[in-house]
């Protein structure tokens, strides 16, 4: 019997691994020191420089234009990583890794599982209007969803309200799910909305699976397979700094091909977090080579074909929560991770907070490039400002996810 | 032999060394002062652990200062030999012994407060009734502000007989309680399930801390304690109020009546 998956595509370097096994990519003990004492400096400066919020770039090179990002670093495609996903968990199954017929994937934000899960193919369960049914309303609610098997859930964080009245319907689902007795499905589930159930029932042992974190190997080859292999060739993307190579993954055939340290600070940064990994990534690509750095011995350039530069990573500057003597920011930015994204009339209730208190910390906080809301009216936290958010979250005391 | 040596131990000062003795001196309190008003300010920007670290290093970094200061003043006032050290410490001996017994008690009491460490400056303590956050630790006293914003006073030789209760103890983990009391014949196990929902959804709650409610009956009523974490010690009025509120509405969802002074039947 195994519980993790062997054969593994692009679209899914990690693999499907048991939630336990979760580890965060490695780093150096100087990376880390110097990364906790950034923090604690950027703490110390707030309030010094209040307009010092927003994402900037502090090199002077221009980024990709919005038609070679998509060629360079595409947002991935749903459909094939769903396919991906169903076909690895079809596998575990003919392993003998299932004792029950209801899977649980748990996945950080951003990853791309829901979006994958909606892709699947299978019957989409899609959350009630009220989310604060009486108990009887619930269980008939439930008793008509499951009854056909074949069903994906894929958001549980879609399913509550952190609100005394909100917690029914996953509590119920999650019985059944203990139980075995709902059908064969599956359920995607947010970390954080999963890290706040597991306390709240600290006795469910459901065999949670994630996706293996991208390491700095599986982020490289991941990359490259978002950009494609066309006729142009692969992708190559280099260091602005001093020309090392970040793109295309090594293969252990490049000869003396230096490589950069790139891969490995943006797997740390990231928290093997794909979708945070793509968005800063996005974010460092540049256009133009820094002045000749690679031409000919006679000073011709060099022909490229699909060729891109990257910025460090310390050269950017990634959107902070703003620094406040009140708590309100803290409860938004956390109850919208809890849910993976709310309308303000769900945030209202979620983060206790309600008129024009909640609409001017969001104002804030959208300023700031920490909060975006879609054409739907949900605000999520940007994944460009999520690993400082989780940093905020982490040192206010803050419930936070073990990714 | 009558002034113990120490007459002569002092004739050897001079006005010049006076004054640079002086100078170390006030040097040595302009540190000291600005480490006092300095780090309170750096640590109030910070949450967390760095916060209560650097709270701690207040006094550690005084008593540095001041026992550095000694060891430069001594041997630019009198000759740092075996006669004149025990002359001098003598007299200062007897000095405190007599003349200031009980703040040497203080200051002594000071210097083991830094040793066994039995509250910090961050910490949430109750002495002789009185309950507030350990502002400063001085070479006396301590200083502790209570929820009403009132400062007191608690010099540390109230160590030696007086029992002390940390509601932290050095971390900014502070455990809540927030007691509804209600008149009887109701469903507890409901009772409890519904306090423990709104304990864990209450937005200051630390989920990763227990969160417990018990029930006990009094001669009054049931009385329901609802015990819990908030995200910061500083926080827990308002949680404390949060919880208390949250409870109100359920008794009055579930018509169960809460007893309005359960101490009257007692």
């Amino acid at each position: 019997m195994t519980e993790h998956t062997q054969n593994r595509h692009p679209c899914l370097p990690g693999g499907l691994i048991p939630l336990d096994q979760w580890r965060v990519p490695e780093t150096s003990v100087r990376r880390t020191l110097r990364s906790a004492l950034r923090d604690i400096l950027d703490q110390l400066k707030a309030g010094i420089h209040p307009d010092d919020q927003a994402f900037k770039s502090l090199d002077d090179l221009p980024a990709l234009s919005e038609y070679q990002l998509s060629r360079y670093a595409p947002v991935p495609d749903g459909k094939v990583f769903g396919r991906e996903l169903v076909s690895q968990l079809e596998s575990l199954d003919k392993n003998g890794g299932q004792s029950r017929r209801c899977r649980v994937l748990v996945a950080p934000p951003y990853s791309g599982v829901a979006e994958a899960l909606r892709c699947s193919g299978k019957r989409v369960i899609v959350p009630p209007e009220n989310l604060l049914m009486t108990e009887s309303e619930i269980v008939a609610w439930w008793d008509d969803q499951l009854g056909e098997a074949g069903w994906v859930i894929p958001e549980l964080a879609d399913f509550w309200i952190r609100h005394r009245l909100g917690l029914g319907l996953v509590r119920e689902l999650l019985a059944r799910v203990a139980m075995d007795q709902v059908g064969e499905g599956i359920v995607g589930c947010s970390s954080w909305c999963w890290h706040f159930w597991g306390q709240f029932l600290p006795d469910l042992y459901l065999a949670p699976l994630t996706p293996g974190p991208l390491t700095a190997d599986r982020l490289s080859l991941w990359l490259e397979h978002l950009a494609g292999d066309p006729p142009a060739g692969k992708l190559v993307a280099r260091m602005t700094r001093d020309g090392s190579y970040v793109l295309p993954a090594p293969s252990g055939e490049e000869g003396d091909r230096k490589y950069s340290e790139f891969a490995r600070d943006l797997a740390t940064l990231s928290r093997g977090n794909p979708g945070v990994a793509l968005a800063i990534w996005r974010r460092t690509l540049r256009a133009r080579p820094e002045e000749d750095a690679d031409k000919k011995d006679d000073g011709t350039p060099v022909p490229v074909g699909r060729q891109c530069w990257v910025a460090p990573l310390d050269q950017l500057s990634l959107p902070a929560v703003p620094q406040s003597s009140t708590s309100q920011s803290g409860h938004i930015i956390h109850a919208l991770l809890l849910h993976n994204g709310l309308t303000a009339g769900q945030l209202a209730l979620a983060a206790g907070l309600s008129g024009q208190a909640l609409r001017v910390a969001l104002a804030r906080l959208q300023r700031a490039d920490v909060v975006v809301v879609g054409e739907d009216g949900v605000y999520q936290v940007s994944p460009l400002a999520y690993p400082g958010v989780r940093r905020y979250l982490q040192s206010k005391g803050y419930p936070v996810d073990g990714f | 032999m009558g002034d113990f040596g120490i007459k002569d131990a002092l004739s050897s000062i001079t006005s010049q060394a006076l004054l640079e003795a002086l100078a170390v001196i006030i040097a040595a309190s302009l540190v000291i002062l600005l480490v006092q008003k300095l780090l309170p300010v750096l640590a109030a920007k910070l949450s967390g652990k760095p916060r209560l670290y650097l709270l701690a290093s207040v006094p550690l970094v005084r008593l540095l200062v001041i026992v550095l200061t000694i060891i430069v003043v001594i041997p630019i006032l009198v000759e740092p030999s075996f006669e004149n050290m025990v002359a001098v410490f003598g007299a200062l001996a007897l000095a405190l012994g007599f003349a200031f017994k009980d703040y040497a008690n203080s200051l002594i009491a000071g210097i083991v407060t830094l040793y066994e460490m039995p509250y910090r400056p961050g910490d949430w303590i109750e002495v002789n009734g009185r309950y507030g956050e350990v502002r400063a630790i001085g070479t006396r006293a301590a200083e502790i502000v209570t929820l009403d914003d009132t400062v007191i006073v608690i010099p540390h030789s109230l160590l030696w007989n007086t029992l002390l209760a940390n509601g932290n103890d050095g971390t900014d983990n502070l455990m809540c309680v927030a007691e509804v009391f209600l008149e009887p014949n109701h469903n507890v196990d409901r009772m409890l399930g519904l306090f423990r929902d709104a304990v864990f959804t209450c937005p200051l709650t630390k989920t990763y801390q227990p969160v417990v409610v018990t029930v006990s009956a009094l001669e009054a009523g049931m009385r329901y304690r609802l015990k819990a974490y908030p995200l910061a010690p500083r926080e827990q009025s308002r949680f404390i109020s949060e919880l208390t509120a949250s409870a109100s509405e359920i008794c009055g969802e579930e018509g169960v009546r809460m007893v309005s002074n359960p101490y009257l039947g007692a």
